[in-house]
């Protein structure tokens, strides 16, 4: 009789194996990343020096990876908070372009004659609101209806999508730029709304999402209220019995969630992209917002550098590009990390050992395996 | 509408609704077995891009399609994988299948000295059955003078429906997806059945995918699918995780997705609706489905499988 691996649960995972799992990921996922690189004639090490010194290389690089992470910590936090409360909010997408619609249109109604401490603020929680407001599309049937909010986040996503691409390629709304008629965008908005950069065009925005990434982590972490939100994402019969109103939990959960999401939408409007610009906000960030809770195993300070090494990631594809290696490459890496850290959540939930010596070996019949 | 642009509607409707078809017809046999699997849009994409390539290589169509169903059979193994032997959370494990599989299929056609991209496909499905028949007011058009892969996916609609229903296999398949404790206490071997069936649904999805870069758009773009693998997943709800239902589904959204185009043919004032507002048609039209069938009692009788999405410790039994 062989000596079979005995798997079994455990409680509490160790640091170093929390930290431990997301190294691995990311280089499990470069191994798989250079097979394909390598069977399509690239050499892999030289594609991921250039990505790495497109993404740290130069003080122009290290700003861009900030630019990128900043919306990523936002909508890493929200996928973050929607998860750990069973929440399955796939809608990060959509939240994060209607947060950008609405952040874009109180700047372009406050007009340039607003000053910025009241434009700057006034966008961000637009952005909040929006994206509050499309997460509420799908949270009220999931709460009061019981309506799988899987379903629902997703082709919200699209909707939104259509909607800011009716908004400047399909009619002609506050949003979309008059002055240019040959080929339609957004309107540039007024420059007292905009973020103001103090490291090449990196803005204050990264500020504003650690802040906001922090005080989300204080309001689940630190707070009476946030102990009950946890509560209900452990189990919502002991929360029931405690006489926790889970539902109400949840839907407050949901809405921060698309609210943060949505704050990502305003401070990438109001920061690098300046528009409601279709372009330049489908880039699939609400998506890549799921890859940085994941891998930050859902933890609301992790999403923070996580959030920064898939800034990098993102910030390399057009480097890639330009030496002739396709841009996808990096959002096929990014799913390979996706699925390495899937994958190594069951090693922080289980122990796998060998049993130390021979088990008693008991005669069972055929085809029956001990217990 | 006159008749025959209501009927020009309803035969783009099938073309459209074929490739949904495969894929909600896959889906269902995976959840059935009580495995979600939301990587639907990242299998048709390696079912595209591979079924492109091989039939560029070869010219031969069918090899095409069956290199796509390899292939993407071969990346649901991986949810396979991490959701059966894992047991880890079958929604992220999903949703990283989806993401992997895009990236993948986009890197595929662009990399390399002489990429995919912009290039017409070798061979396309020819439609069969012309002529005579296909002349026949309102039936003809509608049931014949379709391509071959048509006239496939009503057959695996009714295979899939048999099998689920009318066999001791489908009989244990749904016994594993309602209740797998006791399934394995029937003798059933839970993960066996599971894999196979994650693996069968693969298969179709990458069948559904080469249906868009052999046979509805044969050449290969970037982004051949639209959002195709995502309103799949939804359909299957709508379906009730019926393979018949989810034939009239898929039609219903092929006809949603179709209705732009008739309407910029009819004139003031329908072709003066936006196209893009439009393209949320087929998006609402899921959602509103969603909340209808979903909703308070009515869910009971949808018939979703009770062990969906939940991992199976044989050991906790």
């Amino acid at each position: 009789m062989t000596r079979r691996l005995i798997v079994e649960p455990r409680g509490l995972a160790s640091a170093r194996l929390r930290i431990l799992v997301p190294v691995l990921s990311v280089l499990a996922a470069l191994v798989v990343g250079g097979l394909f690189l390598a069977i399509t004639g690239e050499n892999p090490l030289d594609v991921y020096g250039k990505m790495l010194d497109a993404a740290f290389g130069s003080a122009n690089g290290v700003s861009n990876t900030l630019i990128s992470a900043t919306p990523l910590i936002l909508t890493g936090v929200a996928a973050a908070l929607a998860f750990k409360m069973l929440v399955w909010n796939i809608g990060g997408e959509g939240q994060f372009i209607m947060g950008a619609v609405f952040a874009s249109g109180i700047a372009i109604w406050l007009g340039p004659g607003a000053p910025s401490w009241v434009a700057i603020p006034a966008v961000i929680v637009a952005g909040g609101v929006g994206g509050a407001v499309w997460a509420s599309v799908a949270a009220v049937p999931r709460v009061y209806l019981g309506t799988n909010e899987i379903i629902t986040t997703l082709m919200l996503n699209f909707i939104a999508l259509s909607f800011m691409n009716f908004l400047i390629f399909g009619s002609s709304s506050p949003w979309r730029d008059p002055a240019v008629s040959t080929f339609p965008s957004g309107r540039p908005i007024p420059d007292t709304a905009k973020l103001p950069e103090f490291f090449k065009r990196l803005d204050i925005g990264i500020f504003i999402a650690i802040a906001l990434a922090v005080a989300a982590w204080w309001l689940i972490g630190k707070t009476r209220w946030g102990f009950a939100v946890r509560v209900v994402g452990d189990s919502a019969a002991t929360a029931r019995y405690a006489g926790i109103r889970v539902s109400k939990k949840i839907l407050v959960v949901f809405l921060l969630s698309g609210a943060a999401a949505g704050f990502a939408g305003a401070l990438y409007v109001a920061g690098p992209v300046g528009a409601l610009d279709p372009r330049s906000l489908d880039l699939g960030l609400g998506f890549t917002g799921i890859i940085v809770a994941a891998l930050a195993g859902l933890h609301l300070l992790a999403v923070i550098p996580i959030a920064i090494l898939m800034g990098a990631l993102n910030n390399a594809g057009p480097a890639l590009q330009s030496i002739g290696v396709p841009a996808a490459t990096v959002t096929m890496l990014q799913g390979a990390i996706l699925i390495f850290a899937v994958a190594g959540e069951f090693f922080i939930r289980h122990r796998i050992r060998l049993p130390r010596r021979e088990p008693v070996s008991v005669e069972m019949p055929d085809g029956v395996e001990p217990a | 509408m006159n008749e025959s642009q209501l009927i020009l509607t309803m035969v783009a409707a099938v073309g459209l609704g074929t490739p949904l078809i495969f894929a909600t017809v896959g889906e269902i046999i995976t959840e059935r077995a009580g495995i979600l699997n939301l990587g639907v849009q990242g299998m048709m994409l390696i079912g595209a891009v591979t079924g492109f390539w091989a039939t560029f290589q070869t010219g031969n169509l069918e090899f095409g399609v069956v290199i796509a169903m390899v292939c993407a059979s071969a990346l649901s193994a991986v949810h396979a994988f991490t959701s059966i032997t894992l047991r880890v959370n079958q929604i992220v494990s999903g949703l990283a299948l989806a993401l992997f599989g895009s990236g993948l299929a986009s890197f595929l056609g662009r990399a390399g000295s002489e990429p995919l991209v912009g290039h017409p496909s070798r061979a396309q499905f020819e439609p069969i059955l012309t002529g005579g028949i296909a002349d026949i007011p309102i039936v003809g058009p509608l049931l014949f003078g379709h391509d071959p892969l048509v006239y496939l996916s009503w057959l695996v609609a009714g295979a899939a429906s048999y099998y689920l229903f009318r066999t001791k296999m489908g009989l244990s398949l749904r016994a594993v997806g309602e209740d797998p404790a006791s399934a394995e206490a029937a003798g059933v071997h839970v993960s066996k059945v599971r894999y196979v069936h994650v693996l069968i649904g693969g298969a179709l999805a990458g069948l559904g995918g080469a249906y868009f870069s052999l046979a509805l758009t044969p050449t290969w773009q970037d982004d051949p699918i639209g959002a195709a693998g995502w309103i799949a997943i939804a359909l299957v709800i709508l379906a009730s995780w019926r393979p018949w239902r989810a034939v009239f589904a898929a039609y219903l959204f092929g006809a949603a997705e179709r209705i732009q185009f008739t309407l910029q043919t009819l004139g003031e004032p329908w072709s003066d609706i936006p196209s893009t507002l439009l393209a949320m048609l087929p998006f609402i039209l899921a959602i509103v489905a969603m909340i209808v069938l979903t909703s308070g009692k009515r869910a009971r009788f949808l018939g979703a499988p009770a062990a969906l999405g939940i991992p199976y410790f044989r050991e906790q039994r």
